[in-house]
């Protein structure tokens, strides 16, 4: 190396760059120092609802925080549920009710979820691709009405929800937790997947329609296989929101119906709440959501940023 | 393969009307072209034969039937479309098979067809690749053949060619020419470019504003340009007009604004002291002679000349094959050959005698 003719530029470059290394350095510091921070700041609750699964009533109350060095864990709160290596193999209420909670909630998030991409992808399609007129509204503007649906704060709908329901008899009922939690979503799925069919050209289905399709069959054979990253990531979404809904299911379901959170919530004894048994369930409720995040993150951002880059 | 009648037809959008009743008569297996400024309509008339587009009035018949309210996949046309629209998630050969499919042919001839198809365009070794990796060239062959393996009776090419560079159009000018040639179907072709239209069309319908300005074959439309628009549409340079009036006299001429004197041969009877556009192609010039012009610029290809020039106050170009020097407002002198002048109207624009 030293022998070539661009050793000396090299070495030259060399001390330009360890001229310019302390600055650089700096600012990585900063930037590593602010992701540590956040990423602190993100992870910890995850930690303390976990370790907190392991705790005794004392630890919680002491504030220990590091397992094996200022307490020593134990199966107290997955006992509780039924779910400590002791118990797991003994019948258990509680483990049979979680499971039933657990149930209730992937029924009733995944329901709605499909529910609500399959609605939301029709609406959405016609949004993009037919212009309507409703009253004074336009396109754009039935797309912000859409929308708007989410400044309206749940509260608002309480009690109407609760009237009406009582008259259908959907109270306390999956198919009524469906219902309302599609609504929820809709707004957030249509606007998805406007977005992914208007990247889509029109040319594409008006060559569908001179190959032979008729419109539905080129929005079945064409459009949608190419919206499906957009779906996927709306689906997921709405998930992750149906998921963590703590309001309409406390509202709306109390035996049957009764979903995760609110189990989380219940777990109150005559001591006050039992910290251990509530950090477990949520513990096991979280579980599933941290799975899709790191398997499907990346169908997500394909998803969201279909538009974005071509 | 049939012949196509397009009957009057128009499109109007709410009050704005954009095509006003087009006529044009296709016989079987000629390939037209459509041309015009963007904005004339053609591709909005194109896509209303697709049935892409509703018709407001007249008729557009295939094979001597109505297809008005026909959807496209009953009419039986195949369409290059402008950016090719090849399905992003779909093979090459899936692209071209497509169509075929939805057809309800069987594999095994869908896979015959393809590869036909595949073989007449050089696109065997990419079949079982996507879009996305296919150059801009190969993408514009995928779109030809998913129109070709359908063997339809008429195929429609919206501005086909206007994605790819310069070089690659030339070739797939005559490319898709010979492909005509061979497949002997009508194909409607519809092109900004004027070169494209003379250098591809049996016929050439030039449209303006969603009108027809003239129909017939390139050379004829060359030659005998029917209005000052045509004449100025087609060739390159474009024809030059000379605003002036005619003179009847001994021998006729044409005097320019300016009061310069231009050689005529003949002029139509009782035409004396008419305005009129004296049209001349830059080409029809010849070196010397009585017409002397004040030179702007010269600029030499190599295999020609075009020297842009004052003839009084009004811009002319004249194209030579011999090299010409000259300066920045030099005299020289360039006459039109008075055999092959146009003259039109001076208020109509129509073609005089």
């Amino acid at each position: 190396m030293a022998s070539t003719p661009y050793a000396s530029a090299g070495d030259e470059d060399r001390t330009g760059l360890w001229s310019r290394r302390p600055r650089f350095m700096t600012w990585s510091l900063l930037i590593y120092a602010a992701l540590i921070l956040w990423a602190f700041i993100s992870l910890f609750p995850i930690y303390w609802t976990i370790t907190t699964s392991f705790k005794t009533a004392v630890n919680v109350t002491q504030g220990h925080l590091i397992p094996f060095v200022d307490f020593t864990p134990d199966w107290k709160g997955w006992r509780s549920l039924g779910l400590s290596p002791d118990t797991i193999s003994a019948p258990s209420t509680v483990r049979d009710e979680f499971v039933r909670r657990f149930l209730n909630s992937i029924v009733a998030s995944a329901g709605a979820s499909f529910l609500a991409v399959i609605i939301g992808s029709l609406a959405a399609y016609g949004l993009s691709r037919f212009s309507y007129k409703f009253l004074w509204m336009r396109n754009k503007d039935i797309s912000f009405f859409f929308l708007s649906q989410l400044i309206l704060p749940p509260v608002v709908l309480a009690m109407p929800f609760l009237v009406l329901y009582k008259h259908l008899m959907l109270l306390d009922t999956l198919i009524g937790l469906i219902l309302v939690y599609t609504l929820m979503v809709l707004p957030i799925v249509i606007w998805i997947m406007r977005d992914q069919f208007d990247t889509i050209p029109l040319e594409l289905e008006q060559a569908a329609l001179v190959d032979g399709c008729s419109i539905w069959g080129a929005f079945l054979r064409i459009v949608l296989p190419i919206a499906l990253p957009g779906m996927v990531a709306a689906f997921i979404l709405s998930v992750i929101l149906c998921w963590n809904e703590y309001f309409f299911a406390a509202l709306l379901t109390s035996s049957n119906a009764k979903t995760l959170p609110v189990m989380v919530a219940s777990q109150t004894g005559s001591q006050g709440i039992n910290w251990w048994s509530m950090a477990a369930i949520a513990t096991a409720a979280i579980m599933p959501l941290v799975l899709v995040g790191i398997f499907l993150e990346r169908y997500i951002v394909k998803g969201l940023t279909a538009g974005a880059v071509k | 393969m049939a012949s196509m009648n397009i009957e009057n037809v128009g499109k109007v959008y709410g009050s704005l009307a954009v095509i006003h009743g087009v006529s044009v008569e296709i016989p079987d297996g000629e390939f037209v072209v459509l041309v015009g400024p963007s904005g004339c309509g053609k591709s909005t008339l194109l896509r209303m034969v697709a049935g892409l587009e509703p018709i407001s009035s007249g008729d557009i018949r295939i094979d001597g039937k109505v297809v008005n309210d026909l959807p496209p996949k009953d009419r039986d046309i195949a369409m290059v479309f402008q950016s090719y629209a090849l399905y992003p998630h779909k093979t090459v050969a899936d692209n071209m098979g497509f169509a075929l499919k939805m057809r309800g042919d069987d594999k095994a001839t869908i896979e015959t067809r393809v590869r036909k198809a595949a073989e007449i365009l050089d696109l065997v070794p990419y079949l079982a690749r996507y879009p996305r990796q296919l150059s801009g060239g190969q993408r514009q062959r995928v779109a030809m053949g998913r129109a070709i393996v359908r063997d339809p009776k008429v195929f429609l090419f919206d501005e086909p060619l206007s994605n790819l560079d310069a070089k690659l159009r030339v070739q797939m000018r005559a490319e898709i020419k010979e492909l005509q040639r061979r497949l002997a179907t009508t194909m409607i072709y519809v092109t900004h470019d004027q070169v494209e239209a003379m250098t591809m069309a049996d016929r050439i319908v030039v449209l303006r504003d969603g009108r027809v300005e003239q129909i017939g074959s390139p050379l004829e439309l060359y030659d005998r340009p029917a209005n000052i628009f045509v004449a100025g549409f087609l060739g390159s340079p474009s024809m030059n007009l000379i605003k002036g009036r005619i003179r009847a006299g001994a021998t006729p001429s044409f005097e320019t604004d300016e009061g310069i004197v231009l050689p005529l041969n003949a002029i139509p009877a009782g035409s004396d002291g008419q305005p009129a556009y004296y049209g001349i192609r830059p080409e029809h010039f010849t070196l010397g002679g009585p017409v002397e012009t004040r030179i702007s610029v010269i600029e030499s290809t190599g295999s020609e000349t075009q020297v842009f020039a004052r003839l009084g106050q009004q811009k002319i170009i004249g194209v030579f094959r011999d090299r010409v020097e000259g300066n920045t407002d030099q005299v020289i002198a360039m006459t039109p050959n008075p055999a092959l002048v146009h003259l039109f109207d001076g208020a109509s624009g129509l073609r005089l005698g």
